[in-house]
């Protein structure tokens, strides 16, 4: 046992030195021993040693032992010498016992079941050092970017639109009115000289100060370039940028009528949403024929006096020409919005009107406008205020003012009609209310002298109620009569 | 000169301010977008919070990038803020709970 242990440790220190010495000779190193004790294995040693040193160190694993049928001894010897090295604690004895030479004949048959058994364990995700595990984070991240990146070039692209626009219509506004830009705040009625940000993609002008009319807000409706997602949905469903013109009236400045003109599907979206013209101009819209408007656009008037005085030769020039960029044209004197929709099913009183011209625009280019397009606006406006100057010189004849003012009558009456039973109710409700704070009142009261005053005074007037009805009724019956 | 001013529409005796419409009057005008996208934003992050989700917390930072893009200018940028640190505290919180990567649904 002691010449084997010996034996052993000579050879783990010849390979330990043959490792780190690539020159060395070990057949000369070897004759150093003890020729008795080695030399069995002096031929053996030769090759494998040096073939084992030519090798990197073995694996960490134990389990990756070569197998090489002619190195068997020399191979599991340097093994052996290995774990001699590595565990202080190591059972010698067993080892000895394991790895004798007899044994080792038979060694790789028992060896592989060893490696059929090996599990080899993943390492998780997030401790391997490799990024590509986190590629749906990378995407998230840069699906951020593509979004912020959209954010700034969108919003970068509607300012120099709408500085475009302002640049080509400056002219004629600061021509027409006193007052260019304004955007309420500041003291004095100064003209700012630029637009109102409203939005990324809203943006207002205030304009004022001139005859025929109280002021104009124009409103550049574009499209929403910085909003990736809007961007992507109107790859599907392709919009153009709008430019919304509103021109409040004073009471002078326009007789009463109620007249619209635009695209067919303008028209019939504004019939239905917009009060005014869902009341006056019952009618389908017509078409534009008859003053030889091209076939995609169509009239809603009140009566066909109007579109005549409007539609004159001027105009129709105007709208000829640019039908295109026309979405709709809008004159009302009854003007009070869209159709509001109300909990209680119909408001309570007649929504308040207002003189106004409406006009809306569509900048060519279906979105993909540039900011030389916004030139191409400058005669529309035009057309604006000449439609501003003419309102003002259009007055309807006698007869035509006649149906006008029966028309407004009906809307109202039928308008009064249909909340009679709500008026009523909140007529009674009112009514009860006082008299319960008048009961109250008279409860309240800690005199009993005055309470006893109160309460006759209201039954005297409870009395007189009464017997005005009364003679109302008796009235009524001798007029029937 | 007088021919011009006779023929020069402007008045500036007749200057109106500029009233901004108000929003009342007309509630189906405003865009509802950045509201939406704000209350999709936060209840997405709580989710992402609670429910340790991690693709809840992305979609909660999509929302508000979302919110912020669409909003007015007249709006409360404490507001905008506030989402989108929440929603950037969704993610946090959820990587580092659970550091592993996310997984597709597929």
């Amino acid at each position: 046992d002691l010449r084997l242990y010996l034996l052993l440790t000579q050879v783990s220190c010849c390979q330990v030195w043959g490792r780190y010495n690539d020159d060395f000779d070990d057949g000369e190193d070897l004759a150093e021993f003890d020729d008795n004790d080695f030399a069995e294995f002096e031929d053996v040693n030769e090759d494998p040693t040096v073939e084992v040193e030519s090798e990197p160190p073995p694996k960490p694993a134990p389990s990756s032992i070569p197998v090489e049928d002619d190195e068997d001894e020399a191979t599991v010897e340097i093994e052996d010498g290995q774990d001699e090295f590595e565990d202080a604690d190591a059972q010698d004895q067993d080892m000895y016992s394991k790895y004798d030479k007899d044994e080792f004949e038979g060694y790789e048959k028992t060896n592989s079941p060893f490696k059929d058994t090996l599990i080899y364990q993943d390492v998780p995700a997030h401790l391997q050092n490799s990024w590509e595990s986190y590629y749906m984070e990378i995407l998230m991240v840069t699906g951020l970017l593509a979004y912020i990146m959209n954010y700034i070039i969108g919003k970068n692209k509607n300012s120099r639109l709408a500085q475009a626009w302002f640049n080509s219509h400056r002219e004629l506004l600061e021509s027409n009115f006193a007052l260019v830009g304004d955007d309420g705040t500041s003291k004095e009625a100064t003209s700012t000289g630029k637009l109102n940000q409203e939005n990324e993609h809203i943006y207002n002008l205030w304009c004022s100060g001139r005859v025929c009319c109280e002021g104009m807000l124009i409103q550049l409706k574009f499209l929403k370039r910085q909003d990736l997602l809007n961007v992507l949905a109107r790859m599907m469903r392709p919009t153009c940028d709008q430019v919304q013109i509103k021109v409040t009236l004073n009471d002078e400045d326009m007789d009463t009528f109620v007249f619209a003109v635009g695209s067919r599907k303008a028209m019939s979206r504004l019939q239905k949403e917009m009060q005014d013209l869902s009341e006056f101009c019952g009618d389908k819209p017509k078409s534009g024929a008859k003053y030889s408007l091209p076939d995609s656009l169509s009239i809603l008037s009140e009566m066909a006096e109007v579109s005549d005085g409007v539609m004159d030769s001027k105009m129709v020039h105007y709208i000829t020409n640019h039908a295109d960029k026309i979405e709709s044209i809008h004159f009302s004197d009854q003007f009070s919005g869209p159709k509001v929709m109300q909990e209680e099913g119909q408001p309570l009183k007649l929504p308040e009107t207002k003189k106004t011209l409406l006009f809306t625009f569509n900048v060519p280019g279906m979105g993909n406008t540039s900011p030389k397009d916004m030139d191409s606006l400058v005669p529309l406006m035009n057309m604006v205020i000449y439609s501003i100057d003419k309102v003002k010189k259009l007055r309807l004849n006698r007869e035509g003012k006649l149906k006008a003012d029966r028309n407004r009558a009906r809307v109202e009456e039928n308008f009064l009609k249909q909340t009679h039973a709500q008026r009523q109710e909140a007529a009674q409700t009112r009514r009860e209310e006082k008299k319960r704070a008048e009961k109250e009142r008279i409860m309240n009261e800690e005199d009993p002298e005055r309470q006893r005053r109160l309460e006759e005074a209201a039954q005297r007037r409870e009395q007189k109620k009464l017997e005005k009805k009364q003679m109302k009724m008796k009235q009524i019956k001798v007029k029937a009569m | 000169m007088s021919a011009n001013s006779m023929t020069d529409p402007r008045r500036p005796n007749k200057i109106f301010r500029y009233k901004p419409p108000s929003t009342d009057s007309n509630p189906t005008l405003e865009d509802p977008t950045p509201d939406y996208m704000n209350l999709l934003g936060m209840i997405f992050s709580m989710c992402g919070l609670m429910l340790k989700l991690k693709w809840c917390a992305w979609i909660a930072v999509y929302c508000s990038f979302i919110s912020f893009a669409n909003s007015r200018s007249s709006e409360d940028t404490k507001q905008m803020m506030s989402s989108f640190m929440l929603s950037i505290s969704a993610v946090v919180m959820s990587y580092l709970q659970n550091p592993q990567p996310m997984s597709p649904p597929w």
